[in-house]
């Protein structure tokens, strides 16, 4: 039964995948951005079929065992683009730490001032880094890791899907600028969309998730008390 | 031809695995907050940069694995399904402080960032024309 349910759930992962990219490419729209479209879908199905979450993690497993080296994959765009990043290092680390800073400072706030719990401010300031690192940052200050993953997962859908609009809106157009506010705010789920944007953005987005996880386990210990 | 393909593609694939793996190691015997991965993405640019390592060692696997870079993140989504009790008492606040920030954050970084690109732009600009006279 688990294997079946397994081989199930990786064929609709892997159709729904193949589906929202052909989707995207006829109707380039929001709704049809191929994370969301596709994470939807896939949710339906299990829903529908019965299948818990729990059922399904021998399926996320095996799929997401490349990951990682598509991780170290990353390095490839941005050995390519390794000119264009020094000539711009100023603009890309202090455009990193400003906006990092400010996020975290600003989420904190906002979540302060709606009412939400502590423990879920706490959860929060850590969104904008990538799982591998935030679910490390989270033991450190206290935070639930698995609730801290899906926060982050969220701001990195959010990220590909309204980034290139938001950037447009901002009049945004600096490559560079482009890809450090996709890999900043919306990590590896972002890196992909900016991917799409174009190498130098890729590029840029990819170096920006290593940047902000490093440059947040560093200081979120100590800011993280001031500001609650 | 088919089959040599195929087996350039896994030993290509199983260069990246490899630095991932090491990576891992790393991370934890430095016990340091870096993932693994980070360290093995960092490893293979020194690694390129040095040359010791060559582009087209591992070009295929590499641009197919960014290509579908989104399909490996799909499964770890998915997991928002097991939130539907916190979604529901909490989803409005949750969803202002965690799309706001991050509208913010997205327009801040691009903003600050392309300020100081472009100023730095200017100032070599200009550079470059004081040279002239």
């Amino acid at each position: 039964m688990v294997f079946v349910i397994t081989i199930f759930s990786i064929i609709a992962t892997i159709g729904m995948y193949l589906l929202a990219l052909k989707a995207h490419k006829k109707y380039p729209i929001l709704l049809m951005t191929p994370i969301f479209f596709a994470t939807t879908s896939i949710i339906i199905i299990l829903l529908v079929m019965g299948i818990s979450y729990e059922e399904y993690t021998l399926a996320k497993d095996i799929m997401t065992y490349l990951l990682g080296p598509a991780t170290v994959a990353l390095a490839i765009p941005l050995y390519r683009q390794r000119h264009v990043i020094m000539r711009n290092f100023m603009p890309v680390i202090l455009g990193m730490i400003i906006g990092t800073t400010a996020t975290i400072v600003a989420t904190v706030y906002m979540a302060t001032w709606i009412g939400l719990s502590e423990e879920m401010v706490t959860a929060l300031s850590i969104k904008t880094i990538t799982v591998p690192i935030a679910s490390e940052v989270a033991v450190v200050i206290g935070a639930d890791a698995s609730f801290v993953a899906i926060m982050v997962v969220l701001t990195g859908m959010f990220g590909a899907m309204f980034g290139s609009v938001l950037l447009n809106w901002a009049r945004i157009t600096d490559p560079v600028a482009r890809g450090l506010s996709f890999g900043t705010i919306s990590h590896g789920i972002g890196t992909a969309q900016a991917m799409v944007e174009g190498e130098i953005e890729g590029a840029t987005s990819g170096v920006a998730i290593g940047l902000t996880g490093v440059f947040t386990s560093l200081i979120i210990p100590w800011l993280l008390p001031l500001l609650v | 031809m088919k089959l040599k393909y195929a087996l350039i593609f896994l030993g290509q694939l199983f260069i990246l695995w490899l630095l991932n793996e090491i990576g891992m190691k790393l991370a934890a015997w430095l016990d340091i907050p870096i993932p693994g991965n980070v360290i093995g993405m960092i490893l293979l640019f020194i690694l390129l940069l040095t040359g010791v390592i060559k582009l087209e060692w591992i070009n295929e696997a590499s641009s197919f694995l960014l290509k579908h870079l989104v399909f490996f993140f799909l499964p770890i989504t998915v997991g928002i399904m097991t939130l539907g009790p916190i979604f529901l008492n909490y989803g409005i606040p949750l969803a202002f402080v965690l799309f706001g920030s991050a509208a913010f954050g997205i327009i801040l970084t691009g903003a600050v960032s392309q300020l100081l690109a472009s100023r730095r732009k200017v100032a070599k600009e200009r550079g470059i024309r004081d040279h002239n006279i």
